[in-house]
């Protein structure tokens, strides 16, 4: 009976630790979404500091970048020139939009003013879009190929490499 | 002048409003279907926004419901779940709608499938076990005694 339950007792033991390690190789950021390889929730949403709506389904035909983001997540800010210079670089190849999360306009103006942007931004009232897209903390980056299906999401501020590694997936190249 | 000027301020409220109805966002309806219940208001759409909201975990909390955070993620999600509620949205669609975009993650009470099924068995079955082992355990302390009187004899 003793050796049993030891023989037992070890190889629950031995499993939980064995499923807790395979957890640590893990990149914690990059959480799944049910949203991975489905169509990308449409909205169209007022772009910050004009009256201009923005259809995000007329960017279909062109990989997207969607950033959700905040001036009072210090990580945006950390992120937001990776992104102004990749949109800048990409240019008519990958099209960027930022979509701004419970934040306020005049802030988002001002903070755009001082550090400049290469891609439109837009507000998002009653953060019904980040919802539909399953936002839970900014930055979240979004990566839509060019049919609108969603191919990555990334948690966090993105790094030059990971930026380039998620335009390859969708951009195919 | 004044009628220059009155032209000039329709334009506006014109351009403004048209800008307005052109903001959409995706709408319940292309995810989870038609409402399947009666629109609701009043106490009965109180209730069932406390109600539902009470089962969705707010994503930015430790564990708790969007009713009972008073993050602004939270609040946001409630008025969803109101307003979806105030269409006919069944408790069911609602949870559906946002499990769409969070998982099974942004249910407090998780389904009976797949892996989540062992939340619910895991614990009857170690009670069963433990009762299996305490049982087994008894009987053999019963028969302890027997077996020595019969040596002794």
């Amino acid at each position: 009976m003793n050796r049993t339950v030891l023989i037992s007792g070890f190889l629950v033991t031995a499993a939980l630790v064995g499923a807790l390690f395979a957890g640590l190789g893990r990149d914690p950021r990059n959480i799944d979404s049910p949203l991975i390889g489905k169509s990308a929730p449409s909205f169209a949403l007022k772009t910050v500091g004009s009256h201009e709506v923005l259809d995000v389904t007329d960017f279909r035909g062109t990989p997207v970048v969607v950033n959700f983001w905040a001036t009072w997540c210090r990580p945006c800010w950390e992120e937001q020139p990776l992104l102004t210079a990749g949109a800048s670089a990409l240019k008519g190849r990958v099209q960027f939009v930022g979509v701004v999360f419970q934040d306020d306009e005049t802030k988002i103006q001002d903070f755009l003013n001082q550090r400049g942007s290469a891609y439109p931004t837009l507000i998002d009232e009653g953060g019904k879009t980040a919802i539909a897209y399953g936002v839970g903390g900014v930055p979240e980056t979004f990566f839509l190929d060019k049919t609108g299906r969603i191919v990555a999401k990334y948690s966090g501020a993105l790094t030059p490499e990971l930026l380039e590694k998620y335009v390859a997936e969708v951009t195919g190249k | 002048m004044i009628r220059r000027m009155l032209v000039l301020l329709l334009l506006f409220v014109a351009v403004t409003l048209a800008a307005q109805q052109q903001v959409s966002v995706p709408d319940a309806e292309q995810l989870v279907g038609a409402p399947g219940g009666k629109p609701l208001e009043g106490a009965a759409l109180a209730e069932r926004t406390q109600r539902v909201a009470a089962e969705i975990r707010c994503p930015v909390c430790q564990g708790l419901s969007v009713a009972d955070s008073p993050s602004e993620m939270a609040v946001n999600m409630k008025a969803q779940v109101r307003a979806l509620s105030a269409r006919g949205y069944t408790q069911t669609q609602i949870e559906k709608y946002f499990e769409r975009s969070y998982g099974q993650f942004v249910l407090l009470r998780p389904k009976f499938e797949g892996v989540n099924s062992l939340v619910w068995i895991f614990p009857f079955a170690a009670l069963a076990l433990g009762v299996l082992i305490v049982f087994v355990t008894m009987r053999r302390l019963q028969a302890a005694p027997k077996n020595l009187k019969e040596v002794q004899q």
